[in-house]
């Protein structure tokens, strides 16, 4: 700020202001603004900081759980860590003790599973059994409730008059071929919201499909975190704490089997399964993806999975593939056995089966 | 010396009239509406969106791959430019590579928005995360950056270049230059085997998607640096040469000509047999189900793409610097509709299970796109302007700006 | 002015950014508390009206069962073998004592009690059928209703096939031994032999538990899935009576209703 000083003869006396012992900073809208924006940033940033350090003790186990490694990689000592953090933080929001297991694979023990086609009645209760064992989000609005396992339903299509001449199915082409379509065992235009009175209904066939835990699996393949990956006694598992939830794994699967949280699950107190997991049915967050992983919590123990115990017509068969003995080698032994999507060669160690 | 370099960069680019500060503004007010849905995203969660666990990517994925095509059309300025010498193009090659900084900015902020937890994404840079060679994602991630470290260091390097008045170091110079040619036809290829690699989804299983991103690319990407030329020329005093318009616009033509030769195939080879891993193409073109909320997007795109391809091949258009932006916005809108809704959307309908689902976008979804678009094509602006003040000279290190230069 | 334009610009977008970045999750949704049930809540496995099990706590926060609100099908075992009792000994079956363990069926026939004493009391009533041709008696077909049209084995076998003739709360081998009711798949696999193998590999029929092959099951005996007095559902559901279905999937976003579903390419 320059003041051009008069230099003609007579100089008149500069004015009072300008002796800068006299200097008093004059209100100026520049000024003004400059001293409230200061000041309202640094009562923002005061704030902030308060409402950062609240809770010292809470805030450095948040940090701790925010930074931790990924599952696969921490040693004994940072699993058992991890594992207390989790069951404070969720003993904390469910009220009640709950217990997060980190039990690793079992050896000699390869787990499979095989369902039986010609049983399912497509009750759902091994959907909701799933449900009621693992913690999934079960709110009302759209994409809050989360289910791993879906039943698809698939006509039996039967040759009758009404249903012939009627050309191609999609109306579209030269037709070449015949005239008798009908829609017996056609899996991609398959029902899955089918809601009648009674099931089995007697034009229908069922066939339940969650992950397939493929001994292949593509969507470890294209996890760029590795985040999921295949444990040595079978089940591909997440370590959600890890997902980035960028759902390339969503992508890769063939048999849909992945679900995405859309939003912070809802689940509700009085509903919260407190025997948990760490890779398996304990609460997720938002933004991370989810999928069956044959309730850990208890074939790492011993028990059958949920949908397994709760089969009303007893179609699902669980078991160790390693054991001769075992319900799963002998249904591969005697029955009639196939896989889903066999051509991608992913090598579902979920096996269909029928007798 | 760097430092005076930014400051009289930034100097330059704040000095501008109405029009300007008008321009800046709205897009700041889409920036501030892609801010809104960044907090919502991060608190209440991608159910803000139109996407479901059975359509996962919806379109943040589809702009994203989009927008990483647009980056690699600039190769279409640099390669003619110093491969071939093309004097008309080495004038404006850098703004070519400021376009492609943008556009991979564009690109990053896209795939924030996308994840599910875009707090998480330190887990992917070792050593505190993990880096996995078998996933093609991770592979994207790093030649996408890489992308933008080459267009910035080439880009900045050649306007410091100017800006002091020294000339460039040729060897090291010529080296990135060619290096970042070819890793730009990598960017879209690997963004093109994110989705191909899946067998999981039979409308993207194909080994055609390479090869048609590329195409779309360079069709895309010049169509908009072309409009970007045409503006330039309109508001500033930097004067793009014909003969590099006239070179783009030919790009643009016969890539678009592939383009559409390769949807062609994909139809009839589809449609031919009509199999089941067909049912992807069929709800796109006629709707499935009773279900055909995206047929009227895919013939708008085809009939954007087939008129605008027809109108370049007519010179009289082609060389008509009134006609050509129209043209090139409408094989810009063609080629972004089928990328983004004829690509994305279809390859999750139906699920791999069969399951026939639709996608609405929420108003958020839409908000957040136009801001990042919006965020985008601010720093483009920014770059721009100071890279055509240094290269009309109104930008010198040691100088005031020049007794010619006005704002 | 304009000069502070910039930097006050700059502050707010720089606040806002830092704003949606820190911005914490929002706080999971606390339920209300679901008022105290007084009424009991009750459950069925597989066959409605034989295998039904009450609600009750085990320990604090460990229900022996989860019922499913819609349909009164049980959903979930707090432990498995809540109610059971010992398999006993069967034929071809070497378990260890303790590893097979079933519901006793005993216990839910309401009448067992009463067949044993009030009118069969260990001796033949009066009015025996000399020849193995079946009488309806009123009484009976009053007593299970289903009788009124007995289609297992398709008219090739009656009752005292499979019911001991004195002792009427046993079955009966081919000999005459007395098989118990809580055992009934010996009987059963006298005729069903295929699905007797089965059902010891556990392919056949369904057990809980622990899954490896030396670990304690409760194992589902025949009776408790199949109605042996009602085989009219065969030919579909073969033997089953048809359940109702828990509800379908929630349907994603942006969908109205699922009758897109029905429309098939194929027409019907």
């Amino acid at each position: 700020m320059s003041q051009s000083a008069a230099t003609s003869g007579t100089t008149p006396a500069p004015p009072a202001s300008a002796n800068p012992a006299n200097a008093v900073p004059r209100p100026t809208r520049r000024g003004f603004l400059r001293t409230g924006g200061m000041l309202s940033v640094s009562s923002l940033m005061g704030t902030a900081m308060l409402m950062t350090a609240s809770n010292d003790a809470k805030a450095a186990v948040e940090w701790a759980e925010t930074f931790q490694k990924n599952y696969r990689l921490m040693t004994e000592q940072e699993r058992q860590e991890a594992r207390l953090r989790l069951e404070k933080r969720y003993s904390a929001e469910y009220d009640k003790k709950v217990s997060v297991d980190i039990a690793g694979p079992q050896p000699g023990v390869l787990m499979g599973y095989a369902l039986n086609i010609r049983k399912c009645i497509g009750c759902r209760r091994c959907v909701h059994a799933c449900v009621a064992e693992n913690n999934q989000s079960r709110g009302e609005r759209p994409g809050e409730r989360i289910e791993w396992i879906q039943v698809l339903r698939m006509e039996r299509g039967e040759f009758t008059k009404e249903r012939m001449d009627q050309g191609y199915p999609e109306g579209l082409g030269i037709q070449v071929g015949g005239n008798a379509y009908t829609p017996a065992g056609v899996q991609l235009e398959g029902q899955y919201q089918y809601n009648p009175e009674t099931v089995p209904e007697k034009d229908a066939t069922y066939m339940p499909i969650a992950c397939m835990q493929c001994e292949k699996p593509p969507c470890v393949k294209v996890c760029p975190v590795r985040t999921t990956y295949r444990e040595a006694d079978g089940p591909v598992v997440i370590d959600y704490n890890w997902c980035i939830g960028c759902k390339m794994c969503m992508n890769a699967c063939p048999y849909w089997a992945r679900r995405f949280n859309l939003t912070t699950p809802v689940l509700p107190k009085k509903d919260m399964n407190p025997v948990t997991h760490y890779l398996g049915n304990r609460p997720r967050m938002r933004g991370v993806v989810e999928k069956c992983h044959w309730c850990l919590q208890r074939t790492r123990h011993g028990r059958y999975p949920a949908c397994v115990e709760v089969c009303p017509v007893g179609a699902r068969k669980f078991g160790n593939l390693l054991d001769p003995e075992s319900e799963v080698s002998k249904v591969l032994a005697r029955k009639n056995v196939f896989r889903l999507k066999v051509e991608l060669n992913t090598f579902p160690k979920f096996f269909y089966f029928y007798d | 010396m760097l430092l005076r370099f930014v400051s009289d960069y930034a100097r330059y680019v704040l000095k501008g009239g109405p029009r300007f500060y008008a321009w800046m503004g709205a897009l700041s007010l889409l920036i501030l509406g892609m801010l809104f849905v960044f907090y919502l995203q991060n608190t209440e969660g991608l159910i803000v969106t139109g996407m479901t666990s059975q359509i996962h990517d919806g379109l943040y994925l589809a702009n994203l791959v989009f927008l990483v095509g647009v980056a690699a059309g600039a190769v279409t300025i640099v390669f003619p430019a110093y491969v071939y010498h093309h004097e008309g193009m080495h004038k404006v090659t850098v703004l070519g590579e400021m376009l492609a900084i943008s556009a991979v900015i564009m690109v990053m902020v896209f795939v924030f928005a996308h994840m599910g937890r875009p707090d998480r994404l330190w887990h992917m840079i070792p050593p505190w995360g993990i880096y996995s060679f078998s996933s093609m994602l991770g592979w994207d991630v790093l030649v996408l950056n890489g992308y933008l470290f080459l267009n910035a260091v080439v880009g900045f390097w050649y306007l410091y270049a100017k800006y002091s008045g020294k000339p460039v170091r040729k060897g090291l110079f010529m080296a990135l230059v060619y290096v970042s040619i070819v890793w730009a036809l990598s960017i879209h290829t690997v963004t093109a085997f994110l989705l191909a690699t899946n067998p999981s989804r039979p409308m993207w299983f194909h080994s055609m998607m390479p090869i048609r991103f590329i195409a779309t690319a360079f069709a895309a990407g010049p169509a908009l640096i072309i409009i970007a030329f045409l503006v330039v020329r309109k508001n500033t005093k930097f004067w793009v040469d014909d003969s590099a318009i006239q070179l783009l616009a030919t790009i643009v033509t016969w890539c678009l000509g592939i383009a559409l030769f390769l949807t062609l195939s994909e139809i009839v080879v589809e449609l031919y047999a009509r199999t089941e891993h067909a049912n992807g193409l069929y709800y796109l073109m006629f709707g499935l189900h009773g279900l055909t909320a995206l047929v009227p997007w895919f013939w708008s795109a085809v009939v954007l793409m087939v008129l605008s391809f027809v109108l370049l091949l007519i010179p009289a258009v082609r060389n008509d610097m009134n006609k050509l932006p129209w043209v090139c916005a409408m094989a810009f809108a063609g080629i972004w509709i089928e990328k983004g809704m004829g690509l994305i959307v279809p390859g999750f309908i139906p699920s791999p299970i069969g399951e026939v689902t639709e996608y609405h976008p929420t108003i958020f979804e839409w908000m957040m796109v136009l801001g990042i678009w919006a965020f985008g094509f601010f720093i483009l602006t920014i770059l721009l302007k100071g890279a055509i003040g240094i290269l009309l000279g109104e930008v010198r290190f040691g100088g005031q700006p020049a007794a010619v230069g006005a704002e | 002015m304009k000069r502070l334009l910039i930097p006050a610009a700059v502050l707010g977008l720089s606040g806002a950014v830092w704003l949606s970045v820190v911005a914490q999750d929002k706080a999971a949704e606390a339920a209300a508390a679901a008022p105290a049930e007084a009424k009991e809540v009750v459950c069925f496995e597989s066959r409605q009206g034989a295998t039904e099990v009450t609600q009750r706590e085990l320990s604090p926060g460990l229900l022996n069962v989860k019922c499913s609100p819609t349909t009164g099908a049980a959903l979930w075992y707090g432990d498995p073998y809540d109610g059971t009792v010992p398999m006993g000994k069967m034929p071809n079956m070497d378990l260890p004592e303790d590893q097979a363990v079933v519901k006793p069926r005993t216990e839910k026939l309401s009448q067992l009690a009463a067949c044993g004493t009030a009118c069969h009391n260990g001796t033949y009533p009066k009015g025996f059928p000399t020849s193995n041709k079946p009488v309806p008696i009123p009484t009976m077909e009053a007593l299970v209703p289903e009788l009124k049209d007995f289609q297992h084995g398709r008219g090739a076998i009656w009752c005292l096939d499979c019911h001991h003739n004195t002792q009427r709360n046993k079955f009966s081998d081919h000999f005459g031994n007395p098989i118990s009711m809580d055992q009934p798949q010996q009987l059963c696999g006298k005729c069903h032999g295929d699905k007797l193998r089965d059902w010891r590999d556990g392919i056949h029929g369904k057990r809980i538990g622990d899954f490896t092959s030396t670990g304690k099951k409760r194992w589902f005996t025949c009776s408790e899935c199949h109605n042996p007095h009602n085989v009219q559902h065969g030919e579909t559901s073969r033997g089953f009576k048809p359940l109702q279905p828990e509800p379908p999937p929630q349907l994603p976003r942006g969908m109205a209703d699922a009758s897109h579903e029905k429309l098939h390419p194929i027409t019907h």
